[in-house]
């Protein structure tokens, strides 16, 4: 119970006050900064920002549950239906992001860009490749 | 594929959440399976002919062995 506390209250707390610390300081700072850094630390407070916001808030969700509510849940989550919307909805969701690199791919050449190319292309392989990889592993199990 | 689990639930009473409940899925798949825009697993399939003391084929019709 204590670990459940330090996990879902705690640790997101400190992480939201790090984020917005981090992204007032990086507003502070300003010019002072070069630019490359200052981009990761928006980018950092945005990320454990959004994670840390989110845990709070279902942890905080996950209190004002009823039993009969947190049961539902678990069902809806386990749901053969809400299983195969999961799969479909994360099957064309490959594609989509698919096409958008290959759109961003083909911006780069036009704009004639080296490094981002090189960077789209690395994307697309490892899109491609972690589904084959997982492909491969489904394939083994099922 | 069709299937009877509407009739056989109106016949006996039983509302879609009750159904849902025994059968451990959520109302909404149900009223999916009754509407006829998802189909069950074998495994849900079963649970549901279970529950109505029938068998798969009594419950689920395949288009080809409807009259």
């Amino acid at each position: 119970m204590k670990g459940t506390r330090i996990g879902n209250t705690y640790l997101p707390a400190f992480g939201l006050v790090a984020a917005v610390g981090l992204g007032v300081a990086a507003m502070i700072l300003g010019d002072q900064l070069a630019s490359s850094i200052s981009g990761l630390c928006f980018g950092l407070a945005g990320a454990v920002g959004g994670l840390s916001g989110s845990r709070l808030a279902m942890a905080h969700f996950d209190r004002t549950w009823t039993e009969e509510q947190r049961k539902e849940l678990e069902r809806a989550e386990r749901d053969e239906r809400n299983i195969a919307i999961r799969e479909k909805a994360a099957y064309s969701s490959w594609y989509w992001t698919l096409y958008l690199l290959w759109g961003v791919f083909f911006l780069t050449l036009i704009l004639g860009s080296g490094f981002p190319t090189a960077l789209v292309s690395v994307v697309i392989v490892l899109h491609c490749v972690f589904y084959m990889v997982n492909m491969n592993r489904w394939t083994k199990r099922l | 594929m069709t299937n009877r689990i509407a009739e056989l639930r109106k016949g006996r009473r039983i509302s879609q959440a009750e159904l849902a409940d025994a059968v451990d899925v959520t109302r909404q798949t149900i009223i999916s399976l009754e509407s006829g825009r998802y189909n069950a697993s074998l495994l849900l399939a079963h649970r549901i002919a279970r529950y109505f003391g029938l068998t798969i084929e009594e419950v689920f019709l395949f288009e080809e062995d409807t009259p």
